[in-house]
């Protein structure tokens, strides 16, 4: 196979030749190694190697986008022609040329471990490394999976733009069950070996495993709750989602017409990096060929910008945030602002609460409207007078995006990277808690 | 497809594995070509194409199981790739304390195809913005009554190709087009908005769309969002009965039978994930419902949007009626869990490309029809709401806990529907919702959904559906 920057070069020559206004060629390269585990034993290893060519191409306001895995020269130049023919077919659309700038990319040194370059070979120990911890501090089985991946991507633009950037990463996420429905949860989400931390991760499931014994279900109500860095994480991911112009022009998005507005309260900042210390996503280069940064997207509870990409910024007359998606801008890595409480000290502040540590199925009624309700499982607790009063099991969460996190009163100085099978952008977030948020449960 | 390439490619990667070690080795060539155009309130998006070609290599050496795949289709890749799937499980050993074992199925050699009219191939640019344009015809500029700021439409043709092969025996062809639409409708009415998602596919060829009526279906379903912003009045508070349409019947059908029902949620594989259930593995023959709550999956309806007449270990699917009169009957399977009931698999192994390993899936699951005209269904409620249609659902991860949030619903009195009633809610116990199942309708309706299982996620094309379902004795909201 040729290497990425050929296969770019035979992609946007060909697309050139043919007399394109625009050709941008993303090839890319990864390989992700997963073990996967239930009942404390390995249910199956994986190992996923693949290449893939992405070719954007416009000609007379006409645009699309194609991928293939089919990476020979020949084959490249006739997918591009091919690709090229079927502009004549397409309506005119919302066109803005590429930038040219001619910018020229070097790989970003945050992000990659070359340790974790051949390391599939470990993780059958690292498993058992999660699965021992979590017996000794209670856990009695545990299902889990540790994912590592690396992966390298390159651009080239017609205009002359061009670089890689290269991104490793390693997650594991460990669930264990003790007697009855008593589960707990554990997460390692790391960039480099070093930071991973599979014992941890396993202990922490284990622990929340056995406190979960002899759980009762709460009366439905209006509570502080206190979320977890993985509970805020899958709800903060839904805000940054909104804030992508795609959204708002759509008119799918809470952020519709908030932009300079207070969306959250005073003590909550949500940020983007295109890469940055820590983080597991991201690159230095959108898929535009715009260099990514960072941007903030709420400042001191005000919406201060949406994402973009050249297409979006161009309607609202600002530019390119770095955040490209051809159709839609998305985040890379979401950073939410410290506070400066403690855990304990966040318990100790709430009166009647429910600490979750856990959640999944997060489903909204409206997206406009930011109506959703999410289901806790694993660790979940009811906080009386400032201490815990017991593991809660059988409820479900409701709320408002704009209300709740206008809500949030306080913020962890702890935080944690979370990515995992309800977390899809890497995110930075602390412990945040939450006034007046609601809680049902089941008729039976 | 490249068909004779990856045949050989698939047979030399058994035999690789075979020599490496493996007790049991499968490949699995796969090709995908999909072709997708969008409007977003009437502006065309970029047309988006997609080619791919690669092999999925599963092996079990030493009781474990390994999964390699790639796309470099050289002959010296894809055997490096099977040695190193037979590698990786051995040295899984370690951890091992429950081998894989898999039933005694026999290999079946078959070749299959979805029924098609008009290829799918045939779906370039121009027919899918055709069919785009027609239904924002129908619903841009208040045509259908109510504002619509926000229009998502998206429609795609798709073909999937592979072949299979096994170390006992199996070589199976499958061809499979799919066409298909979604939409998602933003409705706005002085301070309130109200939002549906539409999605629709069947596998077949270009003549699905007509089938569908997709503009027809849009411009009813944006009407309705215009009724449903001027509803005023609450749900009931008391006890009612609740009729449940076609749509809801097939969510409830998924996601409260079919997912605890697949057999490798029950032994625990999905623990960390999807999750478990709340059935165990002696829970065959339990009551879980009233004599007349009948839910099954089929894999070989014929145009269906799940339709997999043979599975991704080459077992042919069959019907399975996973509740029969209100009890629990049958579990989905593959050839391990099955091996590990003492049974054989009833083919619900699905894998979504070749770059992922087959899980246990559904297919297409729905409620059995019953004896009643739907007439006859509303004609015995003096009191009740009639959920038409949902917006937001979820569900807990043992299957137990469910909620479904009404977008079109009525208030039903005395056998008539009278008028809209706003966002009532259905949330419900599993054995709740199936013990207060009274009647069922003969009219049956499906809807295409797209449900999200494994690690890596894997996203399997499925259809939900069923009749009008009558609950008896509901409390609506929750408590």
């Amino acid at each position: 196979m040729m290497d990425l920057e050929e296969l770019d070069e035979v992609a946007v020559g060909a697309a050139k030749r043919l007399g394109v206004d625009d050709a941008v060629a993303i090839s890319s390269e990864s390989a992700d190694s997963m073990i996967r585990f239930a009942n404390n034993s390995v249910t199956v290893v994986n190992r996923v190697q693949e290449a893939e060519l992405v070719v954007y191409l416009a000609r007379d306001r006409r645009k699309a986008i194609a991928s293939t895995s089919n990476l020979g020269p020949d084959a490249v130049k006739k997918f591009v022609g091919d690709l090229f023919a079927s502009l004549k077919g397409l309506p005119e659309s919302e066109y803005v040329p590429l930038s040219n700038t001619k910018a020229k990319f070097a790989p970003s040194r945050l992000g990659y471990d070359r340790r974790l370059e051949d390391v599939d070979r470990e993780l059958p120990a690292m498993a058992k490394s999660a699965i021992d911890s979590s017996l000794r501090a209670g856990g009695k089985r545990s299902a889990g999976v540790i994912d590592a991946s690396k992966g390298t991507v390159a651009i080239l633009t017609s205009a002359g733009t061009s670089g890689r950037d290269s991104k490793t990463a390693i997650t594991l996420n460990i669930r264990s069950f003790a007697e009855g429905e008593a589960s707990g949860h554990g997460l390692s989400c790391s960039s480099a070996l070093k930071r991973f931390d599979p014992e941890g991760a396993g202990r922490r499931a284990g622990e929340g495993a056995k406190s979960m014994r002899g759980a009762k279900e709460p009366e439905a109500g209006k509570y502080e709750v206190l979320l977890s860095p993985t509970v805020a994480s899958n709800i903060v991911e839904t805000v940054a989602g909104a804030a992508s112009a795609f959204s708002v022009d759509a008119g799918t998005s809470c952020l519709v017409e908030k932009l300079g507005k207070k969306v959250a309260s005073a003590t909550f900042n949500l940020t983007d990096h295109g890469v940055v210390e820590g983080g597991l996503g991201g690159r230095v280069f959108d898929d535009e060929g715009t260099p990514t940064r960072t941007n903030r997207i709420i400042e001191k509870g005000t919406l201060t910008r949406y994402l973009h990409n050249l297409t979006t910024a161009k309607k609202r007359g600002v530019g390119s945030t770095g955040n490209a998606g051809f159709v839609s801008p998305h985040p890379w890595n979401l950073e939410v602002g410290e506070g400066d409480s403690s855990y304990g000290e966040m318990v100790k502040e709430m009166k009647r609460g429910v600490v979750l540590t856990s959640n999944w199925y997060t489903r909204f009624k409206n997206y406009r409207s930011g109506e959703f309700s999410t289901v806790p499982r694993d660790g979940a607790y009811m906080i009386e007078g400032g201490k815990v009063a017991g593991p809660l099991k059988g409820m479900r969460v409701g709320d408002d995006l704009l209300r709740l996190f206008s809500s949030v009163r306080l913020l962890s100085k702890e935080r944690e990277w979370i990515q995992w099978w309800e977390v899809d952008t890497p995110t930075l977030c602390p412990w945040i808690l939450v006034d007046g948020v609601t809680v049902t449960r089941a008729y039976g | 497809m490249r068909t004779q390439e990856g045949k050989d490619l698939a047979e030399a990667a058994v035999s690789v594995a075979q020599k490496e070690g493996a007790s049991y080795a499968e490949a699995r060539v796969q090709t995908t070509w999909e072709r997708e155009f969008g409007l977003k309130n009437g502006e065309p998006q970029p047309s988006f194409f997609v080619e791919g070609f690669g092999i999925g290599i599963r092996v079990i050496s030493r009781g474990a199981l390994g999964f390699c795949a790639t796309n470099d289709m050289s002959l010296r890749a894809v055997k490096e790739v099977a040695s190193r799937a037979v590698r990786l499980a051995r040295a899984s050993a370690q951890v091992l304390r429950e081998p894989v074992l898999l039933d005694s199925t026999k290999g079946t050699r078959r070749s299959w195809a979805a029924q098609e009219t008009r290829r799918v191939e045939n779906a370039d640019p121009a027919w899918l913005q055709g069919v785009l344009r027609d239904v924002e015809g129908r619903i841009a500029g208040e045509r259908a009554g109510v504002k619509l700021p926000g229009r998502l439409l998206y429609a795609a043709a798709e073909l999937q190709e592979r072949y299979y092969v096994n170390s006992d025996g199996a070589r199976v062809t499958g061809r499979v087009p799919r066409v298909g639409f979604f939409g998602s409708l933003t409705a706005i009415d002085g301070g309130s908005t109200a939002q549906r998602h539409i999605q629709q596919a069947e596998t077949g060829g270009l003549e699905v769309m007509e089938r569908l009526r997709i503009s027809d279906l849009v411009e009813e379903e944006a009407r309705a969002l215009g009724k449903v912003l001027r509803a005023r009045s609450g749900p009931p508070t008391d006890v009612v009965d609740v009729v449940l349409s076609p749509e809801l019947s097939g969510i409830a059908a998924h996601e409260s039978v079919g997912h605890p029902q697949e057999a490798d949620r029950v032994l625990g594989r999905e623990g960390a994930q999807a999750g478990e259930s709340y059935l165990k593995a002696d829970s065959l023959g339990m009551k879980i419902g009233s004599p007349e709550a009948n839910v099954s999956d089929d894999p070989t309806l014929p145009r269906s949007n799940g339709y997999v007449p043979v599975d991704d270990e080459g077992v042919p699917g069959k019907k399975r009626r996973l509740i029969k009169d209100g009890m629990i009957n049958e579990f989905l399977h593959n050839r391990a869990t099955a091996k590990r009931f003492g049974l054989k698999s009833n083919g619900a192994a699905r894998s979504v490309s070749f770059d992922r390993e087959p899980i246990i899936r559904m297919s297409n699951t729905f409620v059995e029809p019953g004896d009643y005209t739907t007439d006859e269904i509303f004609k015995d409620v003096k009191h009740g709401v009639y959920f038409k249609s949902y917006t937001e659902w979820n569900i807990d991860d043992k299957r137990l806990n469910q909620r479904y949030v009404g977008l079109e619903a009525y208030l039903i009195e005395r056998g008539e529907l009278k008028g809209l009633v706003k966002s009532p809610v259905l949330e419900i116990t599993t054995p709740k919702l199936w013990g207060s199942v009274k009647a069922r309708s003969r009219h049956m309706e499906f809807e295409a959904a797209t449900c999200g299982k494994g690690d890596p996620q894997q996203g399997a094309p499925v259809w939900t559906g069923g009749p009008e379902t009558l609950l008896a004795g509901i409390r609506l909201g929750s408590r």
